[in-house]
């Protein structure tokens, strides 16, 4: 076992890292917004290959392009093109490309700038194109952005993929929901840990406090948890690490949100503040996939076989 | 990117999986019949272990097998930390049959490498590759709680250069069956100035009491102190500078047993008793399983990676304090588990499931109290400052 990144992994963080440099502030033009899709990055990812990670060099690598995106506060969208489509289709398919299930005349997650859509159709697996016109963007809390369709797709146009592919979109979903938490924690928790060290409250830093660094001690703890099991996850290819990685990071959304806003207090639910960028897109992520519940019944289902 | 170089690797190398294939064939072996009837019911404390110890350690030296790791001038295989946590793995597996030798192999004999003198390592290094010593460790004090630098068992000089030793300890499992004790003992009015003295249990002046308690037997014991003559040779280290040693023994201590490990093995007999009484198709009970895997998986890879830092850097550092975090997190969770839908393990039920209960009602506590270990985190990982 060896848990340090290779040479050629390091390099990829940090090419990545450098064309992230820019994107470590939301730009002018969406201060204040609840969440901010960064268009220019989402083509820069495209060209620089970073979605064929999975292909040319592994699913680790892929894992490590989306947790450094969600490292970001401008949202991009990774999880489906890096990890997801690379593993269900033997094409590349273009993005943004937003997961799509349950009730499609709700609200889904990239809807509103996606291309295409890999559709969980609850017995299959249907690939749409998006037709902008045909999406009205919806106004939510959530850190992404999220659309509905005017009139519900025809999804018997679609290319409906073969046999095993929902159960192969729901376990690289999963991997890829596991990734980005990981990166959208890191940065809340390192975030919110340098503003415990400034914050002064009763003339001493409100990190001084016991009963704020031992919660804080335990966001790192499930901070550093969530980034190795959704790397195992990806390594292995294993489905049960898949639900074991989404179990851990779904359960523990709650927490870390709830903890890392109440250490910055009111200033944490203003817009104009970075917080909400990182913890909801935690929040968006914590029901995905069947949340938590979903992803621990299936650790069950793999585990100990499924329910008589 | 390239293709076809190493990879981040999470996987087992072929050398360590016929490691573990090898330990598994051995204990199959080693173990009597009557194991899991007779003696491992009673805990690795108990006097039924701790005195078979004495045969299963041995048996293992003479197979190479018990100090792996260690380097060969000492006894052992030139092996790594990952040989070492895979024993741990594999005896923990099966009701640890090392009884507490395992504090011989993992820190004991290390800190006597690095810290002992040549007659000190002459007298224990090879009885304890031998597998038939028994050790314990003199560190809490009655009292004490998690301050272990307020301890007050002093060792004074005397005018010959030796120390009469005057105190108590507590906890200190082990110790009626015990040859020797690890002790720590005050030499100087400094908040640190702690020694170390390795003293045999029979010098006159040391009696141990023990006393009844929720946890397996042979684990609470209070050990006195009244003038115990200790000759100078039996101090490990310089006088008063223990604390660096202390906090390296801490260190293997805290990330020494795979829970993790005997807690899938726990989770799994317990659900396999559910599926047995039909009551493992509720989802609810379902769901419960299945998080308690993902805390154990969370506890397995960070303890994982603890045990990378030692493979690479001979110790680990704040991330073993992480790790413990997290394999305490799961533990606790999983004794939940067995109280909400197994409790009959603690009424004469599955001994396996009593004994990881009862085995956690402490593990929060040693080796540095769970909130001494966030606290650990907070400074050694969050730099955050010290309250005013």
């Amino acid at each position: 076992m060896d848990f340090d990144l290779t040479d050629s992994q390091q390099a990829l963080v940090s090419s990545l890292q450098s064309m992230f440099a820019p994107y470590g502030e939301i730009p002018d033009a969406g201060r204040g917004l609840k969440s901010y899709f960064a268009a220019d990055l989402q083509q820069k990812l495209v060209n620089g290959g970073f979605f064929d990670a999975a292909r040319d060099a592994g699913n680790l690598e892929a894992a490590l392009v989306v947790m450094e995106a969600a490292r970001l506060p401008v949202t991009v969208e990774t999880g489906a093109s890096a990890l997801v489509a690379p593993n269900l289709l033997d094409a590349p398919l273009a993005g943004p490309i937003a997961l799509l299930a349950g009730d499609l005349s709700k609200a889904q997650r990239l809807l509103s700038v996606a291309r295409n859509a890999i559709v969980d159709t609850g017995d299959g697996v249907v690939l749409i194109p998006i037709d902008p016109d045909n999406v009205e963007p919806v106004e939510t809390t959530l850190a992404y952005p999220y659309g509905r369709f005017r009139e519900l797709p025809d999804l018997s146009k679609g290319r409906r993929l073969g046999a095993g592919a929902r159960e192969k979109l729901r376990q690289w979903s999963r991997v890829a929901l596991a990734a980005e938490c990981a990166g959208a924690a890191e940065s809340a928790v390192i975030f919110t840990n340098e503003y415990i060290k400034l914050r002064k409250a009763f003339d001493q830093p409100i990190g001084s406090f016991q009963a704020v660094q031992h919660r804080m001690a335990q966001c790192w703890q499930i901070m550093r948890a969530l980034r190795y099991n959704a790397l195992h996850a990806a390594w292995t290819g294993d489905p049960v690490r898949a639900d074991l990685a989404a179990t851990y990071a779904q359960m523990h959304c709650q927490k870390l949100v709830f903890d890392l806003h109440q250490f910055n207090g009111a200033i944490g639910i203003t817009t104009e503040y970075k917080l909400h960028y990182w913890t909801f897109r935690l929040r968006a992520l914590q029901p995905e996939v069947g949340g938590s519940d979903g992803a621990a019944l299936a650790v069950a289902d793999k585990l100990w076989g499924a329910a008589a | 990117m390239s293709v076809g170089e190493p990879a981040m690797e999470f996987a087992w190398s072929p050398e360590q999986e016929a490691y573990r294939q090898k330990l598994k064939d051995t204990v199959a072996e080693l173990l009597p019949d009557n194991w899991t009837t007779d003696i491992a019911p009673h805990s690795y404390g108990s006097q039924q272990q701790i005195e078979y110890s004495r045969t299963f350690c041995a048996q293992l030296a003479e197979r190479g097998l018990l100090v792996q790791q260690w380097p060969a001038e000492y006894g052992g295989g030139d092996g790594d930390a990952w040989q070492q946590w895979i024993l741990a793995e594999e005896m923990m597996l099966v009701g640890e049959p090392r009884g507490p030798q395992y504090m011989n192999v993992n820190w004991i004999g290390p800190a006597l490498m690095a810290h002992g003198t040549p007659e000190q390592k002459a007298e224990h290094l090879a009885r304890i590759a031998g597998g038939q010593v028994i050790w314990c460790q003199g560190f809490s004090e009655p009292g004490g709680g998690s301050d272990l630098a307020g301890m007050t068992t002093k060792a004074e000089r005397q005018d010959d250069g030796s120390y009469r030793i005057n105190g108590s300890k507590i906890w200190t499992s082990y110790s009626p069956y015990a040859d020797y004790c690890f002790l720590l003992a005050r030499t100087g009015a400094a908040k640190k100035a702690i020694s170390i003295f390795l003293i045999p249990m029979s010098l006159k002046g040391i009696e141990v009491h023990s006393f009844p308690g929720l946890v397996g037997k042979g684990h609470l014991n209070q050990v006195y102190f009244t003038d115990v003559a200790v000759p100078e040779a039996m101090r490990m280290g310089e006088e008063g500078q223990a604390w660096p040693i202390i906090t390296y023994a801490l260190r293997f201590e805290r990330v020494s047993v795979a829970r993790f490990h005997i807690g899938r093995k726990v989770l799994d007999r317990a659900v396999a008793q559910l599926q047995a009484e039909g009551r493992f198709n509720d989802s609810a009970v379902r769901v419960r399983a299945g998080r308690i895997a993902a805390l154990l998986e969370a506890g397995r890879l960070l303890s994982y990676y603890v045990i990378d830092q030692r493979a690479k850097q001979g110790s680990d550092d704040v991330n073993g304090n992480i790790a413990r975090v997290s394999v305490s997190a799961a533990s606790m969770e999983l004794q939940a588990f067995i109280m909400d839908y197994t409790p009959d393990a603690l009424t004469g039920g599955d001994y396996v499931l009593n004994e990881f209960f009862r085995a956690n009602l402490s593990s929060t506590i040693a080796a540095g109290a769970y909130e001494v270990q966030l606290n650990l985190i907070a400074h050694g990982a969050l730099n955050l400052p010290r309250s005013a």
